[in-house]
């Protein structure tokens, strides 16, 4: 009956420790999603790859606490898109 | 490293012709002092009282205590590295200190304009509310200082802290010439024994997160208040003043550094109980966990390189800055560090775990009760007969002071005002706990 | 020398000398004596304490048949009119001590109070504890000496109707009502001096126990991406330029949902942070830092997901204690449910 909550966060072991159990790797507490300090073009590459992963989370199986990497949503979606 | 430390009493304190100390008596050049003080141009306007215990006065808003300590011999200076202070390494010679009395700092200026942090500590010298705090057992000069107002943030802090400092030196240059009354010994000679061997582990916020800036003001190493890997220190450089200025509770005050009771008891039970080996600094409010997780690492090392068999831990903030202080506990058991945490509690409803991030390494703790003043139900300070400060208190809506959500107000300081939102005795000076 | 107080003891078909296994679908029933461990217990009690009865019930019929064994106990302990009822020792079985904890919960509806025994592992113990008070105890009968003598210890004192201190002092198994308390001398020397205890290898009690955060069944993931609606939560003190809600900073009590239906991103003309717990300067040149509507919005419109839910939801997250987090969260997860939402994204700062 539950629907999957995909986490975004930058002290992420800390959400893994308090029981979230679908956690990603956000960039920093004050710029989650992204980073200004890569410039427009790669904070918006960057930000899209931890938006993907939290995504890519949601669709993933787990019995406890699990990471996400933001790397691994980029190989998901090339899969996908093949 | 050997510091020899010359109390002197202060059981009154008065406006006098000459700045002098005889007898437990400070008599202050009041306008000598504020020369002084003023020596800073970017200061507009500066005023002293007194404030002493069992009065019916409430000081607001208070940015710092700072107890007045001068080196008479030796190299430095008390208080060192910030506000442009020599930052030779201090902690050897000869250092005399006002004992009994604290220079407060009095002032509208705020840490920082990034938001989220305010100055809202205000201290009552009598009543339930005052007993909570060390401060109304004191003697306390206070120093009403404002800037110019045009002055960016750092430049403000800056100036009103250096005043504070500066009036500090000016009465406790009054005993450099005499003979303290009360002397102690510091020092860590090697141990005959094979006693354990313990670290202290201090956590510090710096303000570099909350303000974005690498120089905003607050509880600074030296004067810096960056973050940085961690600091060894000899806890004589603390006694010193090396760790200083202030954070946003009453219990984060540069006199509660200079007197932190933890380590105080650590030194002088050196060579009896323990070896104590010294301080180590670790910065806090670091914002990855990457960084969190390092800094753990690193000041967990340096305790193992050290030597350390023990640890005891304490911090003086709030929110995720626990993470990188139960991370550097579980680090140090991990390397076969023995941990003590010496910390408040967060909120227990409905058997909530109390600490931010419940890790079992941390199976050692000492809890100073529950941070919040909200929690503790303390109940709102009454009105006073006298201010010392501001007429008004800016009661922020969604400032960390209790459950304001409402505009925002501004209350007469010598009404009943709501308590700040957090005690947190961080050092332990007090017997208050929780337990269940 | 006042009269003896009344003591009612439950026990399972076990320790009744009923049976085993075989025998725990036996349903309640009750003897006007000690009977088993209760003979230890009465010994335990001396004159001061009186067993005017043994309730006895199978842990199978008081687990499979939850309701009509309370109330069948309910009904026996208003005829034996007890002062206290004590149940147990469980040890370490835990159909036992659940049964334990239901024969406890049929007393305190009549007024009566009660105590269990069971070792503070026994599964009872984490899902009861809160209501029901609980002894702790060895995990198997060999240490049924010392859980006789603390359970009829107890029972007197609840049965003179004593108020009990707190789980620290008194022993019994904490019931997470942890509140202030003067411990008379001061933080610095009590953690030194448990230092000293932890160095020498001497027994050391923390003054905070351990305990484990609460953990969520993960929810079953979502089959379709490009078919699923997405809702995003943030806990960054996302609010509206100029905070017209007039939202905290910290503290929480409330979140606020907004509507993205026609937005493509977020703009720091329409929003920006107010928290009290990071730097939010960064945040308000760019929302989408902890609102990830703009790259939602693309992938939307790439088709890699089916839909952006229309409501998004903020607060600041910065000292909210657990269980406020914990009602907020129920209270956005029923909305979302109604709203049929397949997936959320929360960002926390």
């Amino acid at each position: 009956m539950g629907m999957p909550v995909g986490m975004i966060s930058a002290i992420y072991s800390f959400a893994l420790t308090t029981g979230a159990n679908r956690v990603v790797r956000g960039a920093r507490i004050e710029h989650v999603c992204g980073d200004p300090g890569l410039g427009p073009e790669k904070d918006y590459a960057y930000g899209m790859r931890i938006v993907r992963a939290a995504l890519h989370a949601l669709t993933v199986p787990v019995t406890g606490p699990t990471l996400f990497d933001p790397h691994a949503g980029e190989a998901e979606e090339d899969a996908h898109a093949s | 490293m050997r510091l020899e430390v010359g109390s002197f009493p202060v059981r009154s304190i008065a406006f006098g012709s000459a700045t002098r100390w005889a007898d437990g008596r400070l008599t202050v050049d009041k306008a000598a002092a504020l020369a002084e003080v003023r020596r800073d141009g970017r200061i507009v306007t500066a005023d002293l009282e007194i404030a002493v215990p069992g009065e019916s006065v409430r000081i607001w808003p208070v940015r710092d205590v700072i107890e007045p300590r001068v080196k008479v011999e030796g190299p430095g200076q008390c208080y060192p590295g910030i506000c442009g202070r020599d930052v030779t390494t201090v902690g050897q010679g000869r250092t005399h200190r006002l004992d009994g009395m604290g220079v407060v700092e009095v002032s509208s200026v705020n840490w920082h304009d990034a938001g989220g942090d305010f100055v809202e500590t205000y201290l009552d010298m009598a009543g339930p509310f005052a007993a909570m705090y060390p401060y109304h057992r004191l003697q306390l000069l206070c120093l009403v200082v404002e800037p110019d107002p045009t002055l960016s943030d750092e430049s403000r802090n800056d100036a009103v802290h250096g005043a504070a400092l500066r009036l500090a030196d000016h009465v406790a240059r009054a005993t450099v010439p005499l003979t303290p009354p009360g002397r102690e010994v510091f020092a860590l000679p090697p141990c005959d024994e094979p006693l354990p061997r313990v670290v202290y582990v201090w956590g510090v916020h710096s303000p570099q997160a909350m303000s974005g800036s690498l120089t905003a003001f607050c509880t600074a190493t030296y004067g810096l208040t960056q973050l940085t890997p961690p600091w060894v220190l000899h806890p004589n450089e603390v006694l010193d003043g090396a760790l200083t200025g202030p954070y946003r509770t009453a219990f984060a005050m540069s006199w509660t550094v200079a007197n932190n009771p933890l380590l105080l008891d650590l030194c002088r039970r050196h060579g009896r109980d323990w070896n104590f080996l010294g301080v180590i600094v670790l910065r806090t409010e670091w914002t990855t966990q990457h960084e969190k997780q390092l800094a753990a690492n690193q000041t967990a090392k340096t305790a193992a390189m050290l030597g350390a068999q023990g640890a005891v831990v304490t911090w003086d903030a709030g929110g995720n800055e626990f993470i990188e202080v139960v991370r550097t506990i579980q680090a140090c058991e991990r390397l076969g560090i023995k941990t003590v945490f010496l910390t408040s509690e967060d909120d227990a409803t409905d058997g909530a775990p109390t600490m931010l991030e419940p890790l079992p390494e941390a199976d050692a703790i000492v809890s100073t009760s529950f941070f919040k003043n909200v929690t503790l139900q303390v109940p709102d300070p009454g009105p006073v007969a006298r201010v010392i400060g501001l007429p008004t208190k800016v009661i922020r809506r969604g400032s960390s002071v209790g459950l304001h959500g409402g505009a925002d107000a501004a209350l007469p300081t010598a009404g009943t005002l709501p308590p700040p939102g957090r005690y947190d005795d961080h050092y332990g000076f007090g017997s208050l706990s929780a337990i269940e | 020398m006042s009269e003896p107080v009344r003591v009612v003891h439950y026990l399972n078909q076990f320790f009744a000398g009923i049976g085993g296994e075989e025998r725990a679908d036996v349903g309640v029933s009750a003897r006007p004596e000690p009977v088993g461990p209760g003979r230890a217990l009465q010994a335990a009690l001396g004159d001061a304490g009186r067993i005017v009865g043994t309730v006895v019930c199978g842990d199978n019929h008081a687990a499979d048949q939850e309701a009509a064994a309370v109330d069948a106990i309910g009904r026996e302990l208003a005829a034996l009119r007890p002062a206290v009822l004590v149940a147990g020792p469980a040890f370490a079985s835990g159909r036992y001590g659940l049964a334990c904890a239901a024969a406890c919960r049929a007393a305190s509806a009549l007024g009566i109070p009660a105590v269990a025994g069971m070792h503070p592992d026994n599964p009872a113990v984490e899902a009861h504890r809160q209501h029901v008070l609980i002894v702790p105890t060895a995990e198997s009968a060999t240490g049924m000496p010392a859980a006789v003598a603390s359970l009829a210890r107890f029972a007197l004192r609840l049965g003179r109707g004593e108020a009990l201190g707190p789980a620290e002092v008194e022993g019994y198994v904490s019931q997470g009502r942890r509140r202030v308390w003067d411990r008379g001398r001061p933080g610095y020397q009590r953690a030194l001096d448990m230092l000293l205890d932890k160095l020498h290898g001497r027994p050391v009690v923390s003054e905070v126990p351990f305990r484990a955060p609460d953990r969520v069944p993960p929810a079953a993931p979502v089959p379709d991406l490009s078919r699923a609606t997405i809702a995003m939560v943030t806990t960054g003190g996302l609010v509206k330029k100029g905070n017209p809600d007039r939202q905290v900073a910290a503290n929480a009590t409330r979140y606020h949902r907004h509507s993205v239906r026609d937005l493509e991103a977020l703009t720091p003309a329409g929003w920006e942070a107010y928290h009290a717990g990071y730097f939010n300067h960064i945040v308000n040149k760019n929302p989408n830092y902890i609102l990830p509507l703009s790259f939602l919005r693309d992938l939307e419109g790439k088709g890699a997901i089916g839909a952006v839910h229309e409501w998004m939801y903020a607060m600041p997250g910065v000292s909210t204690p657990v269980a406020m987090a914990r009602e907020l969260g129920r209270s956005i997860g029923a909305d979302l449910r109604e709203a049929r939402v397949d997936g959320v994204l929360l960002v926390a700062t």
